[in-house]
């Protein structure tokens, strides 16, 4: 019996240790490896500041789907592409049919409040570690949130706004849509920021710079009609800024033209990383480049495409005799094949023109595939000819209009358009406003503004398909409707 | 003191005084055949003292008391009880036939078939040995009942899944494997290894706590018997390989007729002009598929010493793929160690080896898609310079020949273990499972260039190389405690604690232009250092589990019986504040074959009806809570490449497992001498806090930027109910033949009752640019698939003019020939508001029959298998004007009355491709998995060349299936939400196999 209970004994000891063993579970469990950092534990010092913003710049170059649609929905161009059902999202935006079901605009107010956000993770932090330089940054950032902002407003009106930093779980279900005007108090209030934080010149090519702020600042405030405060903040640009015009307009569209002289900001690209159809927003090419390219092309200069966005016959009517930036802006393909023997193929709405300052242009020997979507052409978003004839614009239609200074910038442009002052205008009033808005429309075509251009200014109705008080906002997506729990109402009309 | 030993010394007297000894001794014999039983186990009852048989069946035990009873207990066969009287005593054991003796594993320890509570199903070795599975999962399909198995794909190696009592998860639906008591995985063991799978289905799997709600399947791999000679055994087989399946698709000049109306239709110019030139053109199937290799060789050796039982054995399998046999097949290397010592009469050793390796290589999925949308027009190597068929359909035999990749794998997997006997009753286990996999692999991308624009052009070589290891180390120390109290209170205790590690360290690179543009060439270090392309990754992982548990089991006189069980797990995947839990079960049953009513009865010999409730949790969302800073923030600077730094998914710091609360009613019934079973299971189980991964969220989060994503969420509850029916019949048993029929059915109705935060989430994808065709929503099943519902063709404008307007789908205009959708919202237009349910992935009823019978030196067997009322999508065409289409086309709408169901062709925008009914069809089906005959060389012969066995046999399986669906294989599965879409699967082969089993 005694041996019996030794056992017992021994073995209850045995059992006992091992539960004590596994009795400091916590610290056991606690102990893992995880090798990652955490994103509320950041901020420590210059270089995790830098390294945020490098990341709040990269959704800059998802706006590639901003610029396309945005063109696609103007009366610049014609959707295009393979078939009638190839991008149905891009087709139906194109005949202002779209409904609140479409994956692209779904996709573009997601992409945009992916940069709102990264751009706000700094702003939220920004005063948890102090270097020198850090304004710079801060800067920065709060341009970066206003310029994603600023194309979710232009795109859908008002849309929900979060000043205090990023956006939480829970928070579509409770943060309303701002109304358009506390949305724009928003992002001049960013780009109050930006503009007493930043130099003329940025630390690096590609980062923001004071003239980018305040060409930003003014162009916000000509959406608002602000043209007092347009006018100013625009000059500022104009007589503070280091910025001229390139004096070849197609230069300005090669790859030896990207961050040129009269470029004030502008989306980064490279062709040193792959990309593919899952994740566009990951690619650091210019995908609206490969899809505005030539269908099926083999010949000089270009490369092929998926023959999206093709302008229209009217639009190219509306250069004028003489005009040098016809032929840079549009590409005649049957001129161009008969020219230079190239050959193409014909897609969906094939009009015989492209939009040449994007099409793909021949690659280097390191570009990385996809090569469609991985198209290096930097997206110049705010051009010197742009400040300058928004500029014209303020003053001219101004509550005290200065028509004079109105005529000096356009036809400042116009000079080099020409390559002489022949065609100077000399217009005032009602009649100057209307060559200007025609002066944007060629200067600017194939660069995804018109479409805002003509709402901003009451003219959608040139639009074929254009509803007013419907179209000149775009459907907030079903889902985010949904999402919302009925926080959200729908846009007038897409219901 | 001296009073204490007196008593002591009197208490021994008495106790020598009153005991009479004896020696007894004798043979053990089968009761049929006669044949001498080695390594039989005696018991002298109510002691620890025993003995087993020797080679010659013979045994001696001495100094027993006289009058005990000797238990005789041998696998396999009726226990008896015989009272020992002096000298000589001869035994005949008699074989079990369903073997309700037959010592099942259920976690933890063990139990009589007959003393089981839940609800199990066990899969013998002979099923594995007559359907000669590559991966034993496979066996367990139309075999167990409540138990299905889908292929993910018919690809060599590819891992089949297993589904228990219907999805429950939306994240992970695989049951836990335990091998010998280690975790492991079926695919990794050698199916001949196998001794028996027994399947946990119910509560009583709650021993395995947060693991255990998919239910638990119990491995034991073979070993030898004491006292046994060496056996030898060598099994091979081989196998021809082919399609099950070929789709019908258009020829050349079919395809070139169909081209031509819709241009026309749409006043295009005409593709085609000189039609009658063209013929049948190419048949890209008939090219991708081929006839393949399969072999399997086997040897093995078991057997035992008066203190050890040994098993060693060695297999190969080598198989080739249906499609493209150069570049795609599967070999798996096994070397089996089961090694069990005695030490002493208390302690025993045993150690479990499993060595693997594998080696796979394989293409990619789009092949076969881009086979079937491929045009009949173009040459076998021609490819699409021009861009005809759009960017994104290639030559799939090129695409072919430059597929370059190779995985291989080696692993050691098994257990340490020591139990430990102080006295009797009581057993301690200690056991070190563990499990170490390496992994590593090579795919090189050659230049690639398939015609202007084509995505899959490859403008640069790279090779891509990874090495990860994973290995997982578990500790367990248990006791199980049997006693019997006061005659009839018959209890077992178990208790016991685990813990659990498992890492994975892994290490990624790619490298740009390998020089040369060759497989050859394709490593690392050849590749440009300086490209900026060059990448170099590292992956991590470490996740713990530490656990208690406790058991015990009781019955009253064998009759009621009753365990209750409880398991208290902490994990460290998840979040401080909820890491630890409890699962729980009960279960009871009542051999009512025991009571006196029905005792002897004739007809029903063994009649028992069990409960069991219980909670058991599915570990799944490992680390959800960390924010991590994992994103990706790329940008441009000075025209270079500078990476940032960016939040990753979107974190769930609240997220948790997964539970089920399990309930489980059944009846097992054996009648007429058990000639039949019949086990019969009602079946609840409701799945709380699913995770949904990828859980839409507002776009507002951020969670479209690049490497973000969406969090996984715990978002709901499902519920599925069902029933199970398992009935085998024993028809013939006599010397010279036998005839077993086996029946299984099980019914599963999956209903969601919750969803968290919103009225229902998305999920699954069909073609490009449509809403997400599958859904979770309260009141039906997951997963279902949510459309338009079709109401035949419009016939003509009056039709159309007639009905309410389409044009709200997104085409602005509707013709005849279009399909007509159903107002189901009745608000008079036609809209996205007009979809309903249209069908459901996963079936009603899964079914097996089976057969098998010998007669004289014949044997044969045959498996069905069958699910009904099941849906699948055809998701496998892609809707461009120049691919080629399935030949159901060719019964197109041309003309008023000409079809009601097929649209008209034209490259104008239509509604038709939007998901509707029309691209769901009904997936039920029966297959015959398996069919074979076998024959066993006479004895005699054999004996003159030193050979105990040797049987040939043939096999077939998939030999056919009967499905009214058009695509490949209907038995394509897969996860819940977004399950039963069919993006073009690579089919199941059928296989023609011949075999050899010799047993020296």
């Amino acid at each position: 019996m005694k041996n019996i209970n030794k056992k017992i004994s021994i073995s209850i000891i045995i059992i006992a240790s091992l539960f004590t063993i596994n009795g400091c579970s916590d610290e056991y469990l606690e102990n893992t490896k995880v090798y990652a950092e955490d994103s509320e534990s950041f901020f420590n010092s210059e270089a995790d500041y830098y390294n945020a913003l490098v990341a709040a710049y990269d959704p800059l170059q998802s706006s590639f789907i901003n610029v396309l649609m945005g063109e696609i929905a103007s009366n610049n161009t014609l959707c295009g592409g393979e078939s009638a059902t190839d991008v149905q999202g891009y087709q139906q935006v194109d005949d202002m049919i779209h409904t609140p079901v479409n994956a692209q605009l779904q996709n573009l107010w997601s992409f945009m409040y992916g940069g709102v956000n990264r751009a706000a993770y700094i702003i939220e932090f920004q005063d948890k570690t102090d270097f020198t330089g850090k304004e710079v940054i801060i800067g920065e950032a709060s341009f970066l949130r206003a310029y994603y902002n600023f194309e979710l407003v232009k795109w859908f009106g008002a849309i929900p706004i979060k000043p205090e930093g990023r956006f939480v779980v829970g928070d579509e279900q409770t943060v309303p849509r701002a109304p358009v005007a506390e949305v724009y108090a928003l992002i001049e209030a960013d780009l109050q920021v930006a503009v007493s934080n930043l130099a003329y010149t940025a630390p690096q090519v590609g980062r923001v710079t004071k003239g980018a702020a305040e060409a930003l600042l003014g162009k916000v405030y000509l959406y608002q009609d602000k043209f007092a405060e347009a006018a100013s903040t625009l000059e500022s640009v104009i007589t503070n800024g280091p910025y001229t015009l390139e004096s070849d307009y197609n230069k300005i569209f090669e790859s030896q033209g990207e961050n040129g002289v009269g470029s004030v900001f502008e989306v980064q690209y490279t062709d040193l990383e792959g990309a593919g159809f899952g994740c566009l927003q990951c690619s650091e090419g210019n995908v609206a480049v490969g899809f505005q390219g030539v269908r099926g092309y083999d010949g000089d200069l270009f490369t092929s495409g998926f023959s999206f966005n093709v302008p229209t016959q009217e639009v190219v009517d509306e250069f004028e005799a003489g005009d040098n930036r016809k032929d840079v802006a549009i590409l005649d393909i049957e001129a161009w094949a008969t020219a230079t023997g190239a050959s193409y193929t014909t897609g969906y709405e094939h009009t015989g023109f492209f939009n040449r300052k994007y099409i793909p242009r021949k690659r280097s020997a390191t570009a990385a595939g996809d090569l469609n979507l991985t198209n290096p052409n930097n997206y110049r978003a705010i051009r010197f000819a742009d400040v300058l004839l928004m500029a014209a614009e303020a003053n001219n239609r101004k509550a005290t209009g200065n028509d004079t200074k109105a005529q000096l910038y356009l036809n400042t442009v116009r000079a080099r358009a020409f390559g002489n002052s022949n065609n100077d205008i000399t217009s005032s009033g009602s009649n100057l406003t209307a060559a200007i808005y025609k002066e944007r429309r060629v200067e600017l075509v194939g660069e995804g503004h018109h479409f805002f251009d003509l709402v901003r200014t009451g003219r959608g109705a040139q639009i074929s398909g254009f509803t007013a008080n419907k179209n000149e906002v775009f459907p907030i997506p079903l889902e985010e409707i949904q999402f919302s729990q009925g926080n959200w109402a729908q846009n007038q009309g897409y219901n | 003191m001296g009073k204490q030993i007196t008593l002591l010394f009197f208490m021994l007297l008495g106790f020598c005084a009153t005991a009479q000894t004896t020696n007894v001794k004798g043979i053990v014999k089968d009761a049929v055949s006669g044949e001498v039983l080695p390594g039989v186990s005696i018991l002298v009852k109510g002691t620890v003292k025993g003995t087993e048989t020797d080679f010659d069946g013979l045994y001696s035990l001495s100094n027993i008391e006289k009058g005990a009873t000797l238990v005789f207990r041998y696998l396999g066969y009726k226990q008896q009880e015989v009272i020992a009287i002096n000298g000589t005593l001869d035994v005949s054991l008699e074989y079990s036939a369903e073997a309700l003796d037959e010592i099942i594993v259920v976690g933890y320890g063990s139990q009589k078939r007959k003393d089981v509570t839940g609800s199990v199903s066990i899969v013998g070795a002979e099923t594995l040995e007559a359907l000669k599975p590559i991966d034993a999962t496979t066996a367990l399909q139309g075999t167990t009942a409540g138990v299905a198995v889908n292929l993910s794909s018919g690809a060599p190696g590819a891992k089949a899944n297993i589904l228990i009592r219907g999805v429950s998860s939306n994240t992970a639906n695989q049951p836990l494997t335990i091998v010998d008591g280690y975790e492991g995985d079926l695919n990794s063991i050698n199916p001949n290894d196998i001794e028996s799978i027994t399947v946990l289905k119910d509560a009583q799997a709650a021993i395995y706590g947060i693991k255990g709600a998919n239910g638990v399947i119990l491995v034991t791999t073979k070993i030898g018997k004491k006292n046994k000679a060496p056996t030898v055994k060598y099994d091979t087989y081989s196998a021809v390989q082919q399609t099950t399946r070929k789709l019908d698709y258009l020829n050349a000049t079919e395809y070139a007729l169909v081209l031509n109306e819709a241009y026309g239709a749409s006043g295009q110019t005409l593709p085609f002009t000189n039609i009658s030139q063209l013929g049948v053109g190419s048949d890209f199937q008939e090219e991708l598929f081929n006839d393949a290799f399969l072999m399997n060789h086997n040897i093995s050796v078991s057997g035992g010493g008066e203190n050890s039982r040994y098993f060693i054995s060695a297999s190969r399998t080598q198989q080739d793929g249906i499609i493209a046999k150069e570049t795609s097949n599967f070999i798996r290397n096994n070397i089996k160690l089961n090694l069990g010592v005695d030490i002493s009469d208390k302690l025993n050793f045993s150690l479990i080896a499993n060595y693997f390796t594998t080696a796979s290589e394989g293409f990619s999925g789009s092949v076969l898609f881009n086979g079937l949308n491929y045009a009949p027009t173009f040459g076998l190597d021609e490819d699409d310079e021009n861009n005809f068929l759009g960017i994104e359909l290639i030559n799939p035999l090129n695409q072919l020949k430059n597929t370059y990749n190779e995985n291989n794998g080696s692993g050691l997997e098994g257990n340490f273990k020591l139990v430990y006997k102080p006295i009797e009753g009581l057993a301690i286990t200690s056991r070190l499972g563990y499990k170490i996999y390496n992994e590593k692999g090579r795919t090189f991308t050659p230049i690639q260039n398939y015609g202007i624009s084509k995505v899959y052009n490859i403008p640069q070589s790279s090779v891509y190389q990874f090495k990860a290891t994973s290995t997982r180390v578990v500790f367990e120390t248990f006791a199980n405690y049997s006693k019997t109290f006061a005659e009839d209170h018959n209890t077992t205790f178990t208790l016991g604690t685990s813990v659990q590690n498992d890492l994975f360290d892994g290490i990624y690179a790619s490298g740009i232009n390998v020089p040369n543009n060759s497989y050859d060439f394709a490593q690392l270090n050849l590749t440009d250092p300086q490209n900026e392309q060059r990448s170099l990754n590292s992956g991590f992982a470490d996740k713990r589990l530490t656990s208690f548990f406790g058991r015990i089991q009781y019955d009253y006189q064998g009759k009621y019986l009753f365990s209750g069980l409880i398991r208290r797990d902490g994990s460290s995947a998840f979040i401080k504040e909820f890491r630890f839990d409890q699962f729980w079960a009960l279960t009871t049953g009542w051999k009512i074959s025991e009571e006196n009513f029905l005792k002897d009865n004739e007809t029903i010999s063994f009649l028992k009806l069990r409960a069991s409730y219980g909670t058991l949790g599915n570990e799944v969302g490992n680390n959800l809570y960390r924010s991590l800073l994992s994103g990706e923030g790329t940008y441009v600077f000075d025209g270079a490449l500078v990476d940032g730094t960016a939040q990753g998914g979107l974190p769930n710091p609240l997220a948790q497992w997964e539970t089920a609360e399990k309930l489980d009613i059944g009846l097992d019934i054996n009648l007429f001498d058990d000639k039949v079973t019949i086990v019969a299971d009602y079946f609840e189980e409701s799945r709380k806090d699913l995770l949904i991964q990828s859980f839409p969220v507002s776009g507002i989060l951020g969670t479209s930027a690049p490497g973000s994503g969406n969090p996984t969420v715990n978002a709901g509850t499902s519920l599925n109910t069902g029933g199970e029916l398992a009935i085998s019949y024993a028809a013939i048993k006599t010397e010279d033949a036998s005839l077993n029929f086996a029946y299984n059915v099980t019914y599963v109705k999956n209903e969601v009752t919750d969803v968290t935060g919103g009225a229902f989430i998305e999920g699954g994808s069909f073609a490009i640019g449509n809403l997400p065709p599958s859904r979770m929503e309260v009141g039906q099943p997951i997963g279902y698939f949510y459309g338009l519902q079709t109401d035949g063709l419009f016939q003509n404008q009056a039709a159309i003019d007639a009905h309410p307007s389409q044009a709200g789908l997104g085409a602005a205009v509707t013709s005849p020939g279009d399909i007509r959708y159903k107002d189901v919202n009745a608000d008079g237009v036609i809209d996205i508001n007009d979809r309903k349910r249209i069908g459901k992935p996963q079936a009603d009823f899964y079914m097996g029959f089976n057969f098998s019978g010998t007669y004289k030196n014949w044997d044969f067997s045959a498996y069905l298998y069958s699910e009904l009322g099941k849906e699948i999508v055809r998701n496998y065409e892609r809707f461009l004007p120049n691919v080629n289409k399935p030949s159901y086309y060719l019964g197109r709408w041309t003309g008023e009355g000409t079809s009601n169901s097929i649209p008209r062709l034209t490259n104008d925008a239509t509604n038709n491709k939007l998901f509707s009914d029309f691209f769901v069809e009904d997936g039920s089906f029966l297959r015959l998995q398996n069919v074979q005959i076998g024959y066993n060389i006479d004895a005699d012969t054999l004996e003159r060349i030193g050979v105990s066995k040797l049987r040939v046999y043939t096999s077939v399986n998939n030999l056919f299936t009967i499905t009214d669906y058009s695509g490949y294989d209907p038995t394509i599965n897969g996860g819940a939400i977004g399950a039963g879409i069919d993006y073009g699967t690579y089919p199941s082969a059928r296989q023609f196999i011949l075999g050899l089993n010799v047993e020296f």
